[in-house]
């Protein structure tokens, strides 16, 4: 009697998880629905500095790229971020790090990336532009109190050496 | 009862003497009443039946062997047709005259078999003479030579010249050879064909087989005759219709041929004869069908220049549609005229003008024609489909829409559908259910038939793209560019033209060309009032300038053109948009300094020119006013316009002898000097400049409103390779497909993206590296 069975019926014989599938489909649905939206209104606004682009395929996986604002010491640098979003976005914040090796008050040796609004300040009112806009007015303004980074937390006040340590730095590990 | 030897061989000699036939001759001396005794005899033996089967096999077999061979072993190929003639004649005769030499044996049979009990006959006729016909016939044909209709149809040939000649020449006095029987006059021997050929026929139809012999030869014979004066009448002409004619011609001409043949040279079939009624009736039939379907067939061949010239050509597609319920050659004309069509107008060395009217006059003939529009419908499909892919179409259209004036159909129509729409279309419904009529077998039965009818031309035209907006959107270019085009303006027209389109396309879609319509009218008032102003009046007295001022939301795209204009100039207009602030409060004036004309006069020695100009001439010899010396890369840099557009309009200057290359991109003002030589041509060259001016449209034609759609494509693809370096073709177009499908004018093919790249290869905004593209290092 069994082999008898239509492999595809059976299988779609326990509701229960069918139903929790459709439910997961439907939600993924609207979060890409979400982040299509935004790519769009990102690629329609092309703010100077800030840029990102699904990594493949999969729209929930992006990479992003910062320019070091200008008339700071991070000027004319070029910062490679990924982004991934979780399927409960926006109500849950995108984990961010940097892929370019960054030298920054806030940022820690793998790229993690202390930022409140990416912690316990998020909302769904952000997104990937503004989160973005955020990053790169970090680099600028970065907070020393907390710092994840003592060297370059201890280096900030002096701008000038904090420069000369960055470049090098920055020019060793651009391409890693 | 037993007969001795001798008694048999006394018995059997006596037989053999009434029945020659039995001895395999003819020939006998038998008198009636000698046959008397011997029927007696015959009967008192009791062998009547017997021997009357005997006789049957034995006049078989005469027939079979003696009869058939003799006749058909005159059809000899001979090439001479009179020859053939003279045979085919003599073949006749001689089955005649031995069928006639069988009346014997036909009567002494009869009176044989009527002393058989049976009474039975060989194949149900009504007597021993037809049953003898029917053989010969069944005979004959069983030792048929392949090539017998090559003397028939000699025989018929001269015969029907002969014919031919007598019904349709009578002014052939001048020529020495008689067209009938091709010998010269004075040896004609017509009248002795004539009597041949009628007594030749009648003999066939006496032994049953002028239909079986001769009705292919006779019918092909008919049938070319049909056709060539079918080619011969009605060829070259279509603004007459010729069926009557033809039919009055196959009823007076060719039936009489076919009664005299049938008749034997009366030309009244025998009133008695209904066999022979029926025979040409039947033959009439066929003839008439083979007339309509040739007709047709012609007319088909010709339909293209038909349709080019209707209505003109009215008459010939009325009878087009006649015949085309007689006969069934639907599918053969749809198949051929899209031949036509394809083969005569679509492809690249015909304008899109001249495909439009063809295409609106196969509309229009094609609607006459099949009033449901199933044959439109197939027959033009691959001209739309040829118009979409051709860049102007929407332009043709649009335009011929437009214009006004003697012999442009499209304004007629348009204005014909304004009319009509608002008169009755409920009379429609009711009135007319009992003309009802189900769609033509070909039709496609998903689509709605009232879809089909309803459609007029413009949307026929309108629908080759499907949409509306389309031709809105190049209707708003068209009119952009002659509103700006005209300085002195005439928007009564257009408003005319604009309401008719509002009938049709409605007016949400139409609401940005209402606007762009009152920004003229509303710039010449604006224009009045700046002028009156106190402020502004002292600057007037230098330069008059009257400005258009366009909503800059509702007008189509500009071509985007950079030109900087001379100091004064820009002081006036700066003056002039204060004016229109104060006027107008919160708003402002952006200029676009490359449209629009100047009127300069310009005095140089002594000569003086009047002319109006683009601002770039202007601009452009109001530097030399300033300095009469001026090296390519200044005047670049004063104007900020390219230096290729630059050199391009130094030309009309130089042309008209007021500016001069010193040395290589140096120019220099020319006072007076060699003016004279040039002058003579200025005219000339104001002409051709302008007219180069003029083929530029001042909008962004529909081929840089596709490259603006694809440049929100380049943002998304300038995302792409910021974030992930580089990317192969095929990549960026599946992210394309993926990310940017909701952005506007979404479909963009493979080929399409390369070629765009390819342009951003060129201004080298993009890198290609094996394969890869990349954005250019900053």
């Amino acid at each position: 009697m069994a082999q008898n069975i239509n492999p595809h019926y059976a299988s779609s014989s326990n509701p229960a998880k069918q139903n929790e599938d459709t439910i997961k489909l439907k939600d993924n649905h609207a979060v890409s629905k979400r982040l299509q939206k935004e790519l769009m209104e990102l690629m329609r606004c092309a703010d100077k500095g800030i840029s990102a682009f699904p990594e493949s395929e999969n729209l929930f996986k992006w990479v992003g790229t910062i320019n070091g604002p200008p008339d700071t010491v991070y000027a004319g640098h070029k910062y490679k971020l990924s982004l991934e979003f979780p399927n409960s976005y926006p109500y849950a914040p995108p984990a961010v790090k940097f892929l370019t090796p960054c030298f920054h008050p806030n940022v820690d040796t793998c790229g993690l990336i202390c930022l409140d609004i990416l912690k316990d300040k998020w909302t769904a009112l952000y997104d990937v532009r503004t989160v973005l806009l955020s990053i790169q007015s970090l680099l600028a303004e970065p907070n020393t109190q907390s710092p994840l980074n003592q060297q370059a937390s201890y280096l900030w006040p002096n701008q000038a050496a904090y420069k000369k340590h960055l470049d090098e730095f920055y020019s060793k590990h651009k391409d890693s | 009862m037993s007969f001795t030897n001798e008694e048999l061989q006394e018995h059997w000699n006596k037989i053999t003497y009434a029945f020659p036939i039995l001895k395999d001759t003819l020939c006998t001396d038998c008198t009636a009443s000698e046959y008397e005794s011997i029927l007696t005899l015959v009967t008192g033996l009791g062998i009547q039946v017997k021997l009357r089967d005997l006789i049957h096999i034995h006049i078989a077999k005469y027939i079979r062997q003696q009869l058939a061979p003799a006749f058909w072993n005159k059809f000899v190929t001979v090439d001479d047709d009179m020859k053939g003639f003279q045979l085919f004649k003599s073949a006749v005769n001689d089955l005649y005259e031995s069928v006639n030499s069988f009346t014997n044996i036909i009567q002494r049979l009869t009176l044989l078999n009527n002393t058989c009990e049976d009474y039975r006959l060989k194949c149900g006729e009504r007597d021993i003479a037809s049953s003898l016909k029917l053989l010969i016939g069944a005979t004959l044909h069983s030792q048929l030579p392949l090539d017998f209709q090559l003397i028939i149809n000699q025989f018929y040939k001269i015969s029907f010249n002969v014919f031919d000649n007598e019904y349709e020449n009578s002014d052939m006095g001048e020529e020495m050879i008689c067209s009938g029987c091709s010998s010269e006059y004075s040896e004609c021997n017509c009248a002795y064909i004539v009597k041949v050929f009628h007594d030749t026929n009648r003999k066939l139809m006496d032994l049953d087989l002028l239909e079986r012999l001769t009705g292919q030869v006779l019918t092909d014979f008919i049938q070319t005759r049909i056709e060539t004066h079918i080619q011969k009448t009605c060829t070259g002409t279509f603004d007459v219709s010729h069926i009557n004619n033809l039919e009055n011609w196959l009823d007076t001409t060719v039936m009489s041929w076919l009664t005299r043949i049938y008749c034997g040279g009366s030309s009244k079939p025998p009133p008695d004869n209904k066999h022979i009624q029926d025979a040409i009736f039947k033959f009439k039939l066929k003839l008439i069908s083979y007339l309509y379907d040739s007709y047709t067939k012609l007319r088909i061949d010709q339909l293209f220049n038909i349709i080019i010239e209707y209505p003109d050509s009215m008459p010939a597609v009325e009878d087009i549609k006649f015949c085309l319920g007689k006969t069934d050659l639907r599918l053969t004309l749809c198949k051929k005229l899209q031949i036509a069509l394809e083969t005569r107008l679509l492809h690249p060395g015909v304008n899109t003008p001249d495909i439009l009217t063809a295409y609106i006059s196969t509309i229009r003939a094609l609607r006459h024609l099949d009033p449901s529009g199933v044959i439109l419908e197939t027959v033009t499909k691959p001209v739309r489909n040829y118009l979409r892919n051709r860049e102007d179409t929407v332009r043709s259209v649009v335009s011929s829409l437009t214009e006004e004036g003697a012999g442009n159909e499209l304004a007629e129509e348009l204005a014909k559908y304004a009319t009509e729409s608002t008169e009755g279309i409920e009379i429609e419904n009711d009135s007319t259910w009992d003309e009802w009529n189900p769609d033509p077998v070909d039709a496609d039965p998903k689509v709605n038939i009232s879809d089909r009818k309803a459609s007029d031309i413009v949307s026929m035209l309108v629908n080759v793209y499907g949409s509306k907006e389309l031709f809105v959107n190049e209707y708003r270019t068209l009119l952009a560019d002659r509103l700006l085009a005209q300085t002195v303006i005439n928007t009564e027209k257009e408003i005319r033209c604009l309401e008719l389109l509002k009938l049709r396309f409605g007016e949400s879609q139409l609401h940005f060309c209402e606007v762009m319509l009152k920004d003229i009218s509303d710039s010449k008032r604006i224009n009045a009032l700046i002028q009156q102003d106190k402020e502004f009046e002292s600057l007037n007295k230098k330069i008059v300038s009257n400005a258009m001022i366009l909503s800059a939301q509702f007008w189509p795209p500009f071509k985007d053109e950079s030109l900087e204009l001379p100091e004064e100039i820009k002081i006036h207009l700066e003056a002039y948009t204060k004016a229109f602030e104060a006027l107008k409060g919160n708003r402002t004036l952006s200029w676009k300094p490359h449209l629009g004309n100047v009127n300069i006069e310009i005095e140089i020695g002594d000569k003086k020119l009047d002319l109006t100009v683009s601002p770039f001439n202007a601009t452009l010899i109001m530097h030399f006013q300033d300095k009469p010396e001026w090296s390519l890369e200044d005047l670049h840099q004063a104007m900020k316009v390219p230096v290729t557009v630059l050199r391009r309009k130094i030309i009309y200057w130089q042309s008209l002898g007021l500016l001069s290359e010193k040395y290589t991109d140096y120019y220099i003002l020319t006072e007076g000097g060699d003016g004279n030589k040039s002058h003579v041509s200025t005219n000339q060259v104001q002409e051709m400049v302008c007219e180069d001016d003029e083929a530029e449209s001042a909008m962004a034609s529909a081929h840089d409103q596709r490259e603006g759609e694809l440049q929100v494509f380049w943002s998304y693809i300038v995302g792409m390779l910021t974030n992930l370096d580089s990317l192969p073709l095929d990549r960026i177009h599946q992210m394309l497909k993926m990310f940017a499908s909701q952005a506007p004018g979404a479909e963009c093919s493979l080929q399409e993206l390369r070629q765009f790249l390819d342009t951003k290869l060129r201004s080298h905004q993009l890198v290609l590296q094996g394969g890869m593209y990349k954005l250019p290092k900053t």
